[in-house]
């Protein structure tokens, strides 16, 4: 019965499917009528056998598929064949017909309150900055411009941050305080560009707490909502990035006078890295000095920064983290069975880009008077803040903790970290090279 | 039909290329794949399921393959199997929707572990 009426609704298909496909289809529905018993299951056959029918005689076979994807319908075209000009013109003619009918039946009244409620909206921006990651960006086409709206929400949501997070509330009263004034004798009025104003409210801030760490930053392109990723580190495809780019060890060597060198260009993390890292330290292991080269080397994992410098002590050191106070990992885990490295001279390479965790590891280093530092004075970058974002282009560095830093008031932001012996970064290598020698005393 | 309709792959034909990843089956055989993989979400009707596989057979995403006679009593059946190109199509777009889920788990939208 199902099949004869089928039979004929297959009338409706366009001919190309019927000739291709109308026994297959038949069969088709021969075999569901056959395998699924019950009133349900034939229900469920005509319900899909109707919306089949419906879907697929509409223009031909450019029928889209529709599908729940949640509660959203989504569409996929089968094909791309556009539809009939007398299709267009109908479809157009109706849509003109459909929107002038709309503001007659609704009148003249409710226009007025439509209109009103639109401005309303453009006016008075929601400024509350309890919740600000729902906060209405400008758009997502961000031409690099910002307007009053948009730079009254990002002063206020930037004093409410720094309220709720900054480690010194007195601090964080005194900024709000120098910004709002900033604003109110119409500081920003004049800037229009979200990076200069982004720059602007960074010097400020500042400014009135005196602390490097805190800075607000502009992106052209939106950034995502929400706190970034606890870790990237468990995707497969950072393991796979870094295996293939050998994790950055991109040289391991030995140099004349059996001195080695290990050129690093980014402390990875030792999740995915463990296994090269440990190669690499092998290799190096029975070196009589250890130059380290960080000069192209723009920050990483504290992960790594703590499993390299492990093997260059006898005992756990204690690595000083402006990011975190001290926790079981801020200690090194020396001795590592087997290194031949505590003892022997350690000469760290820098540069104006050497950034982030690879200032972490010359500091500590440095500190401990365990490596001499060759090249130039670092980046300074601590990159300590944990990253807010205020909307889709604002964003804001606050520093949440305050480890003590057991060598001095103050970590590398801002100053970077001096080398001892200051040469220009084209020379560090050789400069290195050749006090390793007079120290071994083979020159 | 053109090749650049499956792309974006649609679906419906994306399913019917997971169905055929384990067997080779016929028409009926991947309609209960893809109802049974979906959780009943997807139903395939002839229609859809018919110009798909056409789409996909002349994308050399899927072939038809050479089906032993029918046994007496039994209906004749195209069989469909999963050519390599399908197979890496397949995996390029799951591969895709698991960077799409990474997305929508970094913006809070899903919780969990990464895939």
């Amino acid at each position: 019965m199902s099949e004869k009426i089928y039979a004929f609704l297959l009338r409706l298909y366009p001919a190309a499917f019927r000739e291709a496909y109308s026994y297959d289809a038949l069969q088709l529905i021969r075999d569901r009528a056959h395998y699924e018993r019950g009133f349900m299951a034939k229900l469920r056959l005509w319900l899909d056998l109707l919306t089949d029918v419906a879907n697929s005689i509409h223009r031909g076979f450019d029928a889209p598929q529709v599908e729940l994807a949640g509660d959203i319908p989504s569409f996929h075209l089968l094909d791309t064949g556009s539809p009939r000009r007398g299709a267009v013109l109908l479809g157009t003619l109706l849509s003109v017909a459909t929107l002038s009918v709309i503001p007659l039946s609704v009148g003249p009244s409710s226009t007025r309150h439509f209109s009103r409620a639109a401005f309303q909206i453009a006016g008075q921006p929601d400024m509350s900055p309890r919740n600000p990651q729902v906060a209405p960006a400008a758009s997502d086409t961000h031409g690099g411009a910002v307007d009053r709206t948009e730079r009254q929400r990002v002063v206020h949501t930037a004093a409410e941050y720094l309220r709720r997070y900054y480690i010194d509330p007195a601090v964080s009263q005194k900024v709000a305080d120098a910004l709002f004034a900033h604003q109110k004798r119409g500081d920003y009025e004049s800037v229009k560009d979200g990076a200069a104003f982004a720059d602007l409210l960074t010097k400020h801030i500042r400014e009135a707490s005196g602390d490097p760490h805190l800075d607000l930053v502009y992106s052209q392109r939106p950034l995502p909502s929400g706190p970034p990723p606890r870790s990237i580190t468990n995707s497969a495809a950072y393991t796979k990035a870094m295996q293939q780019e050998n994790c950055t060890f991109e040289t391991v060597s030995t140099l004349r006078h059996n001195i080695g060198y290990l050129k690093l260009n980014a402390f990875a993390d030792v999740s995915a890295c463990q296994s090269t890292a440990t190669a690499a330290m092998a290799t190096l292991n029975n070196a009589d000095a250890l130059v380290i080269d960080l000069r192209d080397n723009r920050g990483g994992f504290g992960s790594m920064v703590s499993f390299l410098a492990s093997y260059l002590f006898d005992h756990p050191e204690y690595l000083f983290s402006p990011r975190e106070n001290p926790t079981r990992e801020s200690w090194t885990r020396s001795p590592v069975p087997g290194s031949k490295f505590p003892g022997k001279p350690v000469y760290v390479l820098t540069s104006g880009k050497t950034a982030s965790a690879a200032e972490a590891f010359t500091y500590n280093l440095k500190m401990l008077k365990r490596a001499t530092l060759v090249g130039e004075t670092t980046r300074g970058a601590a990159h300590a803040a944990i990253f807010h974002p205020i909307d889709e282009h604002f964003g804001m560095g606050i520093l949440e903790t305050k480890a003590v830093n057991p060598y001095a008031d103050k970590d590398w932001e801002g100053t970077g970290i001096e080398p001892d012996i200051k040469v220009p970064v084209s020379d560090a290598l050789e400069t290195a090279v050749k006090h390793a020698e007079a120290r071994l005393g083979k020159k | 039909m053109p090749k650049q309709k499956l792309s974006p792959l649609p679906a419906a034909a994306f399913q019917i290329l997971l169905s055929l990843a384990d067997e080779d089956l016929h028409g009926y055989g991947i309609m209960r794949n893809v109802a049974e993989q979906t959780a009943g979400r997807m139903r395939l009707g002839p229609g859809t399921l018919y110009s798909s596989l056409q789409a996909l057979v002349e994308a050399a995403l899927i072939e038809e393959v050479d089906t032993p006679e029918p046994e007496p009593g039994q209906e004749r059946r195209r069989y469909y199997h999963l050519t390599a190109a399908g197979r890496k199509l397949a995996r390029s777009e799951a591969e895709r929707l698991a960077d799409l889920l990474r997305v929508a788990r970094t913006k809070k939208i899903l919780r969990g572990d990464y895939v």
